[in-house]
């Protein structure tokens, strides 16, 4: 590098500071709001810091709304979800790469082409599947088109982690007297289990984020996920921004520390598992 | 020798078990996407050729052939829609590649504490969209919106960020690109981290500069990885609905409504089903233009799409 | 002030219905849903139902609440309806759905409850929730509770400056601008009302031009658009715009940032439903409390005003499994003593006239008593069953020439291309 030593410090610093509050600049701003008060808000010139912080904003969340059952739903909906949609790629990645299948190449493009019609045009049709198999207002009317929202990334992401799994080690399993699936039970699955962890995370995320399909096919209080809960707080006759930035914040914690927690397997199964090639 | 036709022909009996276990695998994939996927298309193009109004049901769904596509080529309103859909791709697409780029290249310097630059980048990843539209249709508020409180700090004039057609585009482009760059960029750092940095020692020693190596390295070592993120972004620009939703809801007029939210407006509040059907078809058609070019790039080198 | 009138209302409706402390122990045989937006006070709605349940011990009800808007608690009420949904017996829909859901058969017509007390049951009613209830002959809702627009304004500021109250636009645009200019505060707005592309900015375009004398079609059903007065509202929100006395930014406010912005002290003229009294008399941080006067909205001449209707109904859908009990507790909850309760406890308008003169609803709405007159003149938005397609055409004509995107003359023609097919519908 042509740069002074002394100035790489700063580079790092400012590069670290850009990153960060470009993420948390938003969610920071709206953790303070959701202290303030209506009036506050309303003031001008605008406050950073909320002056007479409150906590009524957390308390109306609660009991102008069932959030907790919005959070549920959407945990229930984005687990099970998840759990579908890596359970179908999984088997689909392991056939395409290990059983020697007629062109896999065809077969996987195939199955890429058709997820990659975009769902939201078939928000009316799904709308009639789902009204007639009863499913409309129910997790169902969720899970089985999320599933399919993240199946070619999870298709991708655990064809190129089996790609890196020695062949000879699964041959080896077999001659000690496993079956082709106890050989991928016992052998594959637990080396790839960081490519099946990222495909998962990636699932999740994408079903818990999905607003559309949520506000057409499941919009009751029952199966109401959270991004749709939150935004139908705003009305005509009620932009409650305060509370709607309590809301934000506690439907943004959870997948926060989620995401927290699994940071480097997140990041590092996109780097392992995703640029392969 | 016998063995040999012996060994060959076990191997193809092992080869058809496989096969069979193969398609009994890939079952439960393509079931999901028949029920899911294909049968829905067969049954949009249906509803797209039928008058089907929820609201009038003494009218039955009889068939009209091609009437609710000739009303779709005449009506302004759709053509508007694809046209503010493709200025969203248009805008949108290479923002977030570049803002994404900046933002990895900023984050695969060598830190010693990692962890808040990888959550910068994974929140507003994990954000949902439409929350995304919800905060920074606060920010662009005229009374006591931040980025009106910051001009007016420098002494500018407040401005009607979501009432004025071109700073509503403007607003919601830079909404979109904030939202959609960080997944971008954890694409691309995934990409940085793959090259050699060997190739980086020997350019320094050969004297190249920092700027002559990012041109005549990390680009084209990236090349792959930013071909991705653009069609994995240009996918998710085109169905582009919940951020103008939160922020404008469409307006001013319909200066901001795009294609999905217009199709919304057609089958959920005015319930006309066959009208609704026949947009997303037209809809569908130029996504399938988007993910033939896919296609061709990934039947290249299949593996290489992921994520 | 509100919380002692709500304690003592319910305490007095608890021994009216006459349980003092002895919990019923039968069980439920019938159970019924009820679907109600979030801002038409589902906990009054509650309160309510408390009573019902009190008095009918073999039946429960349920409450479900939906979105906040007219619009999202429709978009939501369409995909449970149009799924043929038997979960949801009753729902509340906006004044304006009627003739919809009539054309759609998704709500029990209810002549043959009511039998041969009909037109006695409807005449009790204010005449306009009378007719928006009755569609092509038949009974297709029981109001729940009305509501109309009015003018509130700062009456500590016009009192401080001399000015008198305005009964036509001129003078409130003169009363706007003199505040403005003599309190010399860049952050006071002169007039506010909606001008986002909502339902109630279909009420920012109907208003003024009923106010000139126009409607949006004659007896015919055929279209008055080419009428001077409908370009009025035009005319009249450009030339607010001109003069300041509206924001730069009337394009984006929703009915609800009027308030929060009124309330705040940040405007002088406030064009809004009735809720708003509640929150600004109410609201523990009200900026305006004892300093909002309220009157009926100006006209272009002192007797040429008029006003939007609004308010809610009860439908029983027509796939619910318990229309009878359904009926018998819409025709509860659609009495003049819910009327009474939900005027006490949520400054709801009541739907009978004699409601109004009640003492114990004046003493919690003093201004109600000027209020009848206003809703028994108010005028409804176009009935229709493709009401939605006309509102959507309306609003967002309006909201584009508000924001400087349409001209008059754009977005007239605009209405009247995509108005005429629709009017045809009847």
């Amino acid at each position: 590098m042509t740069m002074p030593r002394f100035n790489k410090t700063a580079v790092l610093w400012i590069a670290a500071l850009v990153v960060a509050v470009n993420g948390f600049f938003p969610a920071l701003w709206i953790l303070f709001t959701s202290f303030k008060t209506e009036t506050e808000l309303m003031r001008v010139p605008i406050t950073i810091f909320p002056t007479a912080p409150t906590f009524e904003n957390y308390i109306r969340v609660f009991t102008d709304q069932p959030i907790h059952l919005f959070l549920w739903n959407s945990f229930m909906v984005a687990t099970l979800s998840t759990l579908l949609c890596v359970t179908v790629s999984a088997l689909a990645a392991y056939a395409l790469v290990r059983l020697r299948m007629p062109s896999p190449g065809l077969i996987l493009t195939t199955l890429l082409a058709i997820t990659m019609f975009p769902l939201i045009s078939l928000m009316v049709p799904l709308f009639q599947v789902m009204r007639s198999l009863e499913l409309l207002n129910t997790w169902w009317a969720l899970i089985l088109p999320y599933a399919v929202l993240s199946m070619p990334v999870c298709t991708m992401v655990l064809v190129s982690f089996f790609q890196d799994i020695p062949a000879e080690l699964e041959n080896a399993a077999m001659i000690d007297g496993c079956s082709r699936i106890g050989a991928l039970w016992h052998v594959v699955i637990p080396l790839t289990a960081p490519g099946v962890f990222t495909a998962g995370i990636l699932a999740f995320v994408n079903a818990w984020d999905e607003f559309l399909l949520a506000l057409t096919l499941a919009p009751r209080v029952s199966a109401r996920t959270v991004p749709v809960g939150i935004t139908l707080y705003q009305g005509e006759f009620a932009f409650p921004w305060p509370i709607i930035s309590a809301a934000l914040v506690i439907a943004i914690v959870p997948i926060s520390i989620l995401i927290a927690v699994f940071q480097e397997r997140v990041v590092g199964g996109l780097t392992q598992g995703g640029m392969k090639g | 020798m016998s063995a040999t036709p012996v060994v060959r022909h076990r191997l193809t009996k092992l080869e058809r078990a496989e096969q069979r276990l193969g398609w009994a695998l890939l079952a439960p994939a393509f079931l999901l996407l028949v029920g899911v996927v294909l049968y829905p298309v067969v049954e949009l193009i249906n509803q797209s050729f039928r008058f089907n109004q929820l609201t009038m049901p003494w009218m039955g769904t009889p068939f009209i052939g091609f009437d609710n596509y000739t009303k779709a080529l005449g009506d302004p309103r759709f053509w508007h829609a694809t046209l503010n859909t493709l200025i969203f791709i248009i805008v949108t697409v290479p923002g977030a590649v570049i803002v994404g780029l900046g933002l990895a290249l900023l984050a695969n310097k060598p830190f010693t504490v990692k962890w808040p630059v990888r959550l910068g980048l994974l929140l507003p990843w994990a954000l949902p969209l439409v929350f995304a539209g919800l905060i920074f249709r606060w920010f662009f508020e005229y009374n006591v919106g931040l980025v009106n409180a910051v001009i007016k700090m420098f002494g500018g004039q407040p401005l009607t960020w979501l009432s004025d057609p071109t700073l509503a585009m403007i607003g919601i482009f830079v909404a979109i690109i904030w939202k959609t760059s960080s997944f971008v960029a954890l694409v691309l750092l995934a990409g940085l981290q793959t090259i050699p940095k060997s190739l980086y020692e020997a350019a320094e020693v050969d004297g190249a500069s920092s700027w002559q190596q990012f041109w005549e390295i990390t680009l084209p070592m990236l090349r792959p990885a930013i071909v991705v993120a653009l069609i994995f972004r240009t996918i998710t620009a085109i169905q582009t609905f919940d951020i103008p939703y939160a922020m404008t809801n469409g307006g001013p007029g319909d200066a901001t409504e795009t294609l999905a939210m217009y199709i919304h407006k057609n089958t959920i509040d005015f319930l006309d089903i066959g009208y609704g059907s026949a947009l997303a078809v037209l809809m569908f058609v130029v996504s399938a233009l988007v993910t033939a070019v896919y296609l061709r790039h990934t039947q290249r080198n299949p593996a290489r799409v992921a994520t | 002030m509100n919380r002692r009138f709500f304690t003592a209302a319910s305490l007095a409706l608890a021994l009216a219905a006459g349980f003092a402390g002895e919990a019923e122990a039968q069980a439920p045989t019938t159970t019924l849903r009820i679907f109600t937006g979030g801002q038409q006070r589902p906990d009054v709605m509650r309160q309510i139902l408390d009573v019902y349940m009190q008095r009918n011990p073999g039946v429960r009800v349920d409450v479900e609440v939906g979105g906040a808007t007219s619009e999202q608690q429709q978009q939501y009420l369409n995909t449970v309806l149009a799924s043929r949904d038997p979960t949801l017996d009753v729902v509340l829909i906006d004044v304006i759905r009627p003739a919809q859901y009539a054309a759609a058969q998704w709500a029990e017509p209810l002549d043959a409850f009511l039998g041969a007390e009909r037109d006695a049951v409807m005449a009790r009613y204010l005449p306009a929730y009378r007719e928006a209830n009755i569609v092509n002959g038949r009974v297709i809702a029981l109001p729940y509770f009305a509501d109309a627009q009015f003018l509130f304004f700062r009456r500590d500021l016009l009192e401080k400056h001399g000015i008198q109250p305005p009964r036509t636009w001129d003078q409130l645009r003169e009363a706007a601008k003199t505040v403005m200019q003599r309190e010399n505060n860049p952050n006071l707005a002169g007039f506010l009302t909606a001008g986002a592309p909502i339902e109630g900015t279909v009420c920012t375009y109907m208003v003024p031009m009923w106010g000139a004398g126009g409607n949006l079609t004659n007896a015919q059903g055929q279209l008055q658009l080419n009428t001077p007065a409908a370009r009025r509202p035009f005319d009249l929100w450009a030339q607010m715009r001109a003069e300041n006395v509206t924001p730069p930014n009337i394009a984006e406010i929703v009915t609800d940032r009027a308030r929060q912005n009124f309330q705040a002290g940040n405007a002088v003229f406030n064009m809004n439903w009735a809720f708003n009294w509640q929150r600004f008399q109410g609201d523990a941080d009200s900026q305006v409390r004892d300093r909002v006067g309220v009157i009926p909205l100006p006209g272009f001449t002192p007797d040429s005003a008029a006003t939007c209707i609004g308010g809610w109904q009860l439908a029983i859908t027509a796939f619910s499994r318990n229309k009878q009990a359904a009926y018998n507790l819409i025709r509860f909850l659609s009495s003049p003593e819910v009327s009474k309760m939900q005027a006490i406890l949520a400054s709801h308008m009541p739907v009978f006239a004699e409601v109004y003169t009640d003492p114990d609803v004046l003493r919690a709405n003093p201004w109600f008593a000027q209020a009848l007159p206003v809703v028994q003149t108010a005028r409804s938005r176009p009935v229709t069953p493709a009401y939605p397609q006309v509102s959507e055409i309306i609003r967002t004509n309006m909201n584009a020439f508000l924001a400087g995107t349409r001209t008059a003359d754009q977005a007239l023609q605009d209405m009247t291309t995509r108005l005429t097919p629709l009017m045809a519908i009847r």
